[in-house]
């Protein structure tokens, strides 16, 4: 009895704050309200239904499936290995852990904005620089076509995305015992060979952790799309945090909108239980 | 623990999703009522709060003009103000104050369909009782009203209409040997043409957002089609599917490809390439009068070195894009008679000088030739004439962002003009028939 009572404040802001608007956004999904109105009209399933005849819907859920493994893949690939080389012997260590970090603090507007100049396609420094080597051909209008768009704005959410496994990374190696690398020296492993037989099996918690919350962060994109392309041009880089937004907010469609929500919301709890689960285990032992 | 809590949350979840979906065969239902009863002024209090989105160059004289009707007026006004954001943001964080129970008394908004969900909504009041006790009627340009007036409720008082036309360099024609204001449509292109030989992109507008973009194809739709027919196909009384449409679209793709638009037009960001002209990088964009002071004044430049004219279509009447502004009162406030004091402060025709609008509504107004010369200018020329609702406003967001998406499909050749004039025909037939 105790226990609750000890818990009892913040289970309120709780539900308050999370589980109270998670329950209204969930009844607005099965309903015709225009986020605005103060009545609305109950569909049933009918948003629900509807999403897999909208083509932008479609279209968000593949960038999305795209986003989300280019958005892990690289960043955690770059982490681990700039966390292994300032794991090593390296001068200015801290001067380097700061740079690599410092983009993970950055406010996403301003990652956008600063990014969206850099691709100016007349007087962007991408573009002057391709110029300036001879490469003018290849210069390309990056946010203004479908080719290229998407790929554009996932440059800079890996780029600010890879301190943070980085810095995982960092903390899990330097737990590892050294003593296991000295004993596979002398028995003659090779330094490929410790990469893979201590290292990485030694960095399973911290792959579980980045990889876990990783997938929750790209399923959520929003900010970075909004900011730099609006979802364009037309609709080629809409996700469904966008298309929700646009449904919520821009198009009067606030129940439909909440079904996208939910969708979201029913992913990202579907894949945040493996880490969950793990994280249960590690505190019970 | 933790592993506990989820399922029960799943479980909470699927049982909320079952119920909801048991309860969901018909009926109805009531949003939540903002707590405290929406408006942020109490009925006693004669505090008001206005929301606008005025910049750095007006908010100043914007918030001057205010602490004169309140030292009239008694009360307390504050202002909070979203510069910047466009029609594609401002309205989005209105409503959200709005259903957050903490909506302004006064807010500004454009006409047409941008400010009609509000009005439609009750969120705004229908201001006919104050239109009657100031007589609006008889100071506010009819037109204008007209832009306000939403299925017969007249939901804001404009104070401003503005024309959307040609602001150039005057150094960038005269670099490009260009003599004078194109007069027709051929000459529009031949100067084009004359400023891409001179190494000077003619039209600096972007495609990020849509809206900036759509003023050459709607221009370029009002010179194919016609006065009668383009307002017929804004409401949706005629096929899209049609001749002066494809051609309407064949120029657009024209511009593009003949470089009259800037490089990868389609992905910039209107706020960085509408100014582009002032510096020179541009020799013109399409926009309205309160660029004079907004980019060519605030740059630090003599409006004599720019001019303006009207599109030319070779349509008579001839007509440009416009759209208006206004004041809408929310339905819910304290102050309504103040609020609409307010308003009438504003709609006078020393306050609307004193906030140097380019493009009032109300008679007396014009700007100061001293000031803003080439606003009055304006005001005094192809203001007169009528104008075609900017297709923003035209049409609903949903609908006006499938047709920029058809634009971005167009000028990246991934359709043809044929084709985008059926989609645009598809696009707005469902509208029209909702």
């Amino acid at each position: 009895m105790n226990a609750w009572l000890f818990a009892l404040p913040a289970l309120a802001v709780y539900v308050v704050f999370l589980v109270y608007p998670a329950i209204t956004s969930l009844w607005f999904s099965f309903t015709d309200w225009d986020g605005l109105s103060p009545t609305y009209n109950v569909v049933g399933l009918q948003n629900y239904l509807a999403m897999p005849k909208d083509p932008v819907v479609i279209q968000a859920v593949i960038n999305n499936i795209i986003w989300t493994i280019v958005t892990i893949f690289f960043p955690v690939v770059i982490g681990l290995a700039l966390a292994m080389l300032l794991n090593g012997k390296v001068r200015g260590k801290p001067v380097l852990r700061l740079i690599f970090y410092t983009p993970c603090v950055l406010p996403l507007v301003a990652i956008a904005s600063i990014w969206g100049w850099l691709y100016n396609p007349q007087y962007g420094a991408i573009n002057e620089f391709l110029r300036a080597i001879g490469l003018g051909s290849l210069a390309q209008p990056w946010l203004g076509q479908d080719s290229t768009a998407l790929a554009a704005v996932m440059v800079p959410a890996v780029w600010l995305r890879v301190g943070f496994p980085m810095l995982l990374y960092l903390a899990a190696l330097q737990g590892i015992n050294t003593d296991m690398y000295e004993a596979a020296t002398v028995d003659g492993a090779t330094k490929s060979q410790q990469f893979w037989h201590i290292t990485m099996p030694s960095l399973r918690p911290a792959h579980y952790i980045v990889i876990a919350l990783s997938l929750i962060d790209s399923f959520k994109v929003f900010d970075l799309i909004y900011a730099m392309t609006y979802g364009g041009p037309g609709t080629a880089t809409q996700v469904m945090g966008t298309w929700m937004y646009f449904n919520v907010f821009q198009y009067y469609q606030a129940g439909y909108g909440t079904a996208i929500a939910v969708v979201i919301t029913v992913v990202a709890i579907a894949v945040s239980i493996p880490y969950v689960r793990s994280q249960t285990k590690e505190h019970a032992v | 623990m933790t592993g506990t809590y989820t399922r029960r949350g799943f479980l909470g979840l699927s049982a909320a999703a079952v119920a909801a979906s048991v309860a969901a065969c018909t009926g109805g239902g009531t949003a939540p009522a903002p707590a405290g009863g929406g408006g942020s002024s109490a009925p006693a209090s004669n505090n008001l709060r206005v929301f606008t989105y005025e910049d750095n160059s007006t908010i100043g004289m914007f918030k001057k003009q205010i602490a004169k009707f309140d030292a009239q007026a008694g009360t307390t006004t504050t202002v909070d103000s979203l510069p910047g954001s466009g029609a594609a943001v401002y309205p989005d964080k209105l409503r959200t104050e709005l259903l957050g129970g903490k909506g302004p008394d006064v807010w500004r908004i454009w006409g047409g369909q941008i400010g009609a969900p509000f009005v439609k909504a009750k969120q705004a009041m229908d201001l006919a009782p104050y239109y009657q006790k100031f007589g609006w009627d008889s100071k506010i340009n009819t037109t204008a009203i007209d832009g306000m007036t939403f299925d017969g409720v007249k939901g804001g008082a404009p104070f401003i209409a503005l024309g959307i036309g040609c602001w150039y360099n005057k150094a960038a024609f005269k670099k490009a040997g260009i003599s004078g204001e194109p007069k027709s449509y051929a000459e529009m292109e031949e100067a084009n043409d004359k400023l891409v030989s001179a190494g000077i992109t003619p039209a600096g507008l972007g495609g990020k957002y849509g809206w900036d973009i759509m003023r050459l194809f709607e221009y370029l739709l009002e010179t194919s089609a016609g006065p009668e027919l383009h307002d017929k196909l804004l409401t949706g009384q005629e096929t899209w599917d049609r001749p002066e449409v494809v051609t309407a679209f064949t120029n657009f793709k024209k511009w593009q490809d003949k470089k009259w638009l800037p490089d990868g037009a389609l992905g910039l960001d209107p706020s960085d390439v509408e100014p582009w002209y002032v510096q020179g990088k541009t020799a013109y964009t399409i926009t309205g009068p309160w660029t004079e002071a907004q980019a060519i004044q605030a740059a630090k430049k003599d409006s004599a070195d720019f001019g303006v004219f009207q599109l030319p279509t070779d349509q008579t009447p001839q007509r440009h894009s416009g759209f208006v502004e206004g004041y809408m009162i929310n339905a819910k406030t304290g102050n309504p008679e103040k609020s609409a004091e307010l308003i009438d402060f504003i709609l006078k025709p020393e306050t609307q000088k004193a906030l140097k609008i380019s493009a009032s509504t109300v008679a007396g107004a014009e700007p100061d030739p001293k000031e803003l010369p080439l606003s009055y200018q304006w005001s005094q020329g192809p203001a007169k004439q009528p104008f075609y609702t900017i297709q923003d406003q035209a049409f609903p967001k949903k609908v006006a962002d499938q047709y920029f998406a058809i634009q971005s499909d167009l000028l990246q050749g991934k359709i043809t003009p044929e084709a985008a004039a059926k989609q645009m025909q598809s696009a707005v037939s469902a509208w029209a028939k909702s």
